[in-house]
């Protein structure tokens, strides 16, 4: 039995974010000030029907998956026009989205959120060179730019700075929270040479 | 003995000046470049209510789905500090008796936390596919070989359904950075004798559609109103 697939994938995620009131989950609260928020003190189990009304479901579109394949089979158990209970399966393997494509995922989909934040860092013009750029982060190198697209950081405030050779120094307090992601375009004016270079953090 | 101590507390003092986090914004050169503004006692002071994308851009915490923002700045005369204090400040749906005061950053934190957790994320991944199959097969009814092929499409779609709090912002860990982050980027209270400014949060239940608001400020107990325009 032999059998061979092509398969070829295109996602396109679409971030459509509808809210609903359909009431579902128990708000989880047990801090202080949250209470106070709530107006029930610490400790004090909340009001159902509070609850009721806090409860939401965030609705998304995930990625769309569109998908083209090819397969060949030869062998005496297949049916390629009739039943099998095997049938299912193949063309599952096929096209299985999260197996098959190379796709991936932004964080807090599926409710995916393993307590980090995501930040990423794009360089602006285009024309710097990624591999010239060091990212600072709280004042320590965390390496260049070109392995730094994506930072996983445990929800903080951090300083974040970006220093390339005859270009303005990028500085920014930024802030990290779980599941979540932040866009960073960080900005580096080209200057004059004869202009003392800004000193690394 | 006593000289060493004295120089260690203010070498402490130096540096927790020197690398304190900045507070509020940069307040423009005057009250006038502000939409909304007013002078009141030789005290000039200019507003603007950030629009609901603002508020997206300037913070991480997401304030949409809690408060206004209002970014206040105060122009104290030369000489004559003020005191300033978020109990000072309220915003009022024009047209209502609905007024709410200034939310500290705890507050409106806590709020946020709270709806975070609350919240369950849903995703739906709608996937089609088409393709071609093709092969030798053997017929099971005849037993002979016999060659075929076909097109073929699929459907599916994909249904996740989140753990509490999906959406990210709902544990004490992002409680405490949205904390940080509104009393960083807030209006400082206290006594302002420079040009200041700062964020204020006006926690609404909820948001009216075309409403319009007015910030109100107690000064010297008389009030100063400013109409603010989205």
């Amino acid at each position: 039995m032999r059998r061979a697939a092509i398969s070829l994938g295109l996602a396109l995620a679409l971030g459509v974010l509808q809210n609903y009131g359909l009431g579902q989950t128990p708000a989880q609260n047990s801090d202080d000030a949250a209470s106070a928020v709530s107006g029930n003190p610490p400790n004090t189990p909340p009001d159902k029907s509070a609850q009721d009304q806090d409860r939401k479901w965030h609705v998304k579109l995930g990625p769309v998956l569109v998908g083209a394949g090819y397969s060949r089979f030869r062998g005496p158990f297949y049916y390629p026009y009739g039943f099998s209970q095997f049938d299912g399966f193949y063309r599952a393997s096929l096209w299985d989205p999260y197996w098959a494509y190379p796709v991936s995922y932004p964080s807090g989909y599926f409710g995916y959120n393993d307590g980090w934040g995501e930040v990423k860092i794009s360089l602006e013009p285009r024309s710097v060179d990624p591999k010239l750029a060091e990212v600072y982060v709280d004042n320590a190198f965390a390496g260049t730019a070109d392995h730094l697209k994506n930072i996983w950081l445990e929800p903080g405030a951090y300083e974040l700075s970006v220093l390339s050779k005859n270009r303005t120094a990028y500085r920014r307090r930024i802030y990290v929270l779980s599941g979540r992601s932040l866009k960073i375009a960080a900005k580096l004016d080209s200057v004059s040479p004869e202009k003392p270079a800004e000193s690394k953090p | 003995m006593m000289k060493r101590k004295w120089l260690v507390a203010g070498l402490a003092c130096v540096a927790v000046i020197a690398f304190a986090a900045p507070k509020g914004t940069v307040a423009r050169s005057t009250a006038l470049k502000y939409p909304a503004h007013a002078e009141l006692d030789g005290v000039a002071m200019g507003a603007v209510l950030l629009t609901s994308q603002e508020a997206r851009s300037n913070f991480v915490s997401d304030l949409n789905h809690c408060c206004l923002v209002v970014e206040v700045a105060m122009y104290p005369q030369q000489g004559q500090p003020v005191e300033v204090s978020l109990n000072d400040f309220s915003l009022r749906t024009i047209g209502t008796d609905n007024a709410v005061k200034a939310g500290s950053a705890k507050l409106i934190s806590g709020t946020l936390q709270k709806k975070a957790a609350a919240s369950r994320d849903v995703v739906v991944s709608p996937s089609v596919g088409v393709g071609y199959e093709s092969g030798a097969v053997y017929d099971p009814m005849t037993g002979q070989p016999r060659r075929g092929g076909g097109i073929y499409t699929q459907t599916g779609v994909g249904v996740g359904i989140g753990s509490p709090g999906g959406q990210g912002s709902g544990t004490d860990a992002d409680r405490k950075v949205m904390e940080t982050e509104l009393d960083e980027k807030g209006l400082s209270e206290g006594t302002v004798a420079t040009p200041a400014a700062g964020y204020l949060y006006f926690p609404l239940a909820k948001k009216a559609k075309n409403a319009r608001y007015e910030l109100e400020y107690m000064l010297n107990g008389r009030k100063v109103v400013l109409r603010l325009a989205e």
